[in-house]
């Protein structure tokens, strides 16, 4: 067996040398090559990539794998048409699917036929939805708070025969809107007039409990969600729901509670101009609610533009609202009753009873035995 | 900037001599002698090279290994350096000053090196295994794993695949055990056949290969026929491979 020397696949065994070894000089008399191994590395790496592509040809199949799947690609990019189909329009957009726990907006091309409305997904070469023209009842355009802050959405809302609504959305929904209008016309076809759209909740309310009754709701509200872990605090999107028990935010994306605060435990309510982030230099009216928090006092920041003046004056009609009544400190946990209550049935939070009251129950527990 | 010198390797001899423009991006190479040692350099700034262009780097790394190459063959023996030692001046010193003082305090040791390493030259040697192979081989020849393996063939679906799991399992500590053996066994034939050795980590390189060993050798240039041939008789066995390279200067030796 011969040693090889001045190919390619030795240059690596060479590098190796060159930049791990070689006499090393203790002195004080040379330069911080600091940062230099680094690209030693990096190199090195390249290097034997490079190699072991070269060899098993890897760059060229997969190149090669690459352009056929694109030829393919550009190929099915029209959904298959019966016979007679013609499209009329093709817009990009997209059409909320929810089925049990599965709720999202599924994207893809709207393409508008002289038959059908579909809306088609090119990767997958797959129709998520599609409505024959003669079975459409009514067409609704209304705006929504779109994911992104501050920004409408407009939702074209399909309302089928049967009485099925369906939510889309499209690039330039007015557009889309028009077009089916004439399309139908043109087929002879009309649709109802003023049609009543079903309300609509963003967040389900199943988080109300006995008693319990919504007293302001919005839209849209963001919540600075506190740090966890290495999770930093982050403004996430919900909705907020004051209730006579209760301030609530929903998370929207979890679709669960995630900050609820008895109303008897808010504090105080302020407004203040901030950034929201680092990014944005935009100030914006954010909403500080103060609360009694295990004898300390914590701070739930919300966010929602315009809204935010109402949330003010329907929070501070509340609290001041029970404050009003005389409330008091529970003795034992800190937490803001009203006085009565306190007295009466003990603590809400806590369980702290009096001992006027303990005796009482004592008392009647005895008569009864 | 203050003036410094790149220096690339150290040679026996006394003169000064210009080895011509065949440095890192074109620079004049010269060397600066103590007594019957020399420093082969070239004159730069007090900087070092670095750069985010892989090519660029590349071109200086083989440069480097280009000039230690030709020094090698004109003077016989070198102490070779690694990439990017730069020597600096100082306040009253220029770095010329310094190289010789280094010549100077280290002179013994750097004797002593030379000594050693007179007619030697550097091989890498790497040893990889398919594993496949092996495994293979190990299902034919260890007991233990051959009356398993045949059982496996008589279970149940579900028997069948706790029996894989424990076959897998008692494979891969067998093949431990022979790697362990081989990697003695390979040792010891190549020390035979070499002054020094050096013992590098493996590389995981391919797939269906897995480093054995990497070593290291140091021997007479005329003596790697002898290497060689005992390399040839292991590249000859079943499922094993070996790479061969070199000669080298001395990097690892120094």
């Amino acid at each position: 067996m011969e040693p090889s020397r001045d190919t390619h696949a030795t240059l690596v065994d060479l590098l190796d040398r060159i930049l791990d070894k070689g006499l090393v000089i203790n002195a004080d008399i040379i330069i911080s090559v600091a940062g230099i191994p680094l690209i030693g590395v990096n190199l090195r790496a390249a290097l034997a990539g490079m190699e072991t592509m070269l060899k098993y040809g890897v760059m060229q199949a997969w190149d090669e794998k690459s352009r056929a799947w694109e030829r393919e690609y550009r190929k099915k990019n029209v959904p298959s048409l019966v016979e007679g189909e013609e499209i009329v329009l093709k817009m990009y957009g997209s059409y909320y699917y929810s089925k049990g726990i599965y709720n999202a907006w599924r994207p893809g091309y709207f393409y508008l036929t002289n038959k059908r409305l579909i809306l088609y997904r090119q990767d997958f070469d797959e129709i998520t939805f599609q409505m024959p023209l003669e079975e459409i009842k009514a067409l609704v355009i209304r705006e929504e708070a779109h994911f992104v802050k501050e920004k409408k959405k407009q939702v074209l809302y399909l309302i089928d025969k049967q009485d099925r609504v369906y939510r889309l959305s499209a690039v330039e929904t007015n557009q889309l809107k028009d077009t089916i209008v004439q399309n139908l016309t043109a087929s002879g076809l009309s649709l109802e007039k003023s049609p009543v759209l079903p309300e609509f909740e963003e967040g389900p309310i199943d988080f109300l409990i006995e008693g319990e009754e919504v007293t302001h709701r919005g839209e849209k509200v963001w919540y600075l969600v506190p740090a966890s872990g290495i999770q930093q605090e982050t403004w996430r999107p919900g909705h907020l729901y004051l209730t006579n028990k209760r301030l609530c935010w929903w998370y929207d994306f979890e679709r669960k509670l995630v900050f609820d605060v008895p109303v008897n435990r808010i504090v105080s309510v302020n407004t203040e101009m901030r950034k929201l982030s680092g990014l944005d230099s935009k100030r914006e009216k954010v909403l500080d609610v103060a609360y009694k928090f295990n004898s300390t006092k914590a701070i739930a920041s919300f966010s929602g533009g315009r809204q935010v003046d109402e949330w003010v004056e329907a929070l501070n009609r509340t609290i001041y609202g029970k404050i009003d009544e005389e409330t008091e400190t529970c003795p034992q946990c800190g937490g803001l009753a009203p006085a009565k209550e306190l007295l009466e049935q003990g603590c809400s939070s806590c369980g702290w009873v009096s001992h006027r009251l303990k005796n009482k129950i004592n008392k009647s527990a005895l008569l009864a035995e | 900037m203050a003036e410094a010198r790149y220096i690339y390797c150290i040679v026996e001899g006394s003169e000064e001599i210009t080895l011509g423009n065949i440095g890192i991006e074109g620079s004049s190479i010269h060397t600066i002698p103590y007594q019957d040692l020399c420093a082969v350099v070239h004159n730069c700034l007090s900087e070092p090279y670095k750069s985010e262009d892989q090519e660029k780097v590349k071109l200086w790394l083989t440069t480097h290994a280009k000039v230690v190459e030709v020094a090698w063959e004109r003077f016989g023996t070198v102490l070779p350096l690694g990439f990017d030692t730069i020597i600096k001046g100082e306040e009253g010193v220029a770095p010329d000053e310094n190289i010789k003082k280094w010549l100077k305090d280290d002179y013994e040791n750097l004797r002593q090196k030379l000594a050693k390493l007179k007619d030697r030259a550097e091989f890498g040697v790497q040893v990889f295994w398919d594993p496949k192979i092996i495994s293979e081989g190990l299902i034919e020849t260890n007991p233990e794993i051959k009356k398993l393996s045949e059982e496996i063939k008589s279970k149940s679906k579900g028997l069948a695949y706790m029996y894989k799991q424990k076959l897998e399992n008692l494979l891969k500590k067998e093949m431990e055990k022979e790697a362990d053996r081989y990697f003695k066994d390979f040792y010891g034939q190549i020390k035979r056949c070499v002054d020094e050795i050096k013992v590098e980590k493996t590389k995981k390189l391919e797939e269906d290969k897995q480093m054995l060993l990497n070593l290291s050798c140091l021997l007479f240039k005329e003596k790697s026929k002898i290497l060689g041939e005992e390399l040839e008789k292991i590249n000859n066995m079943k499922g094993f491979f070996v790479r061969f390279t070199g000669p080298w200067p001395p990097y690892s030796f120094v």
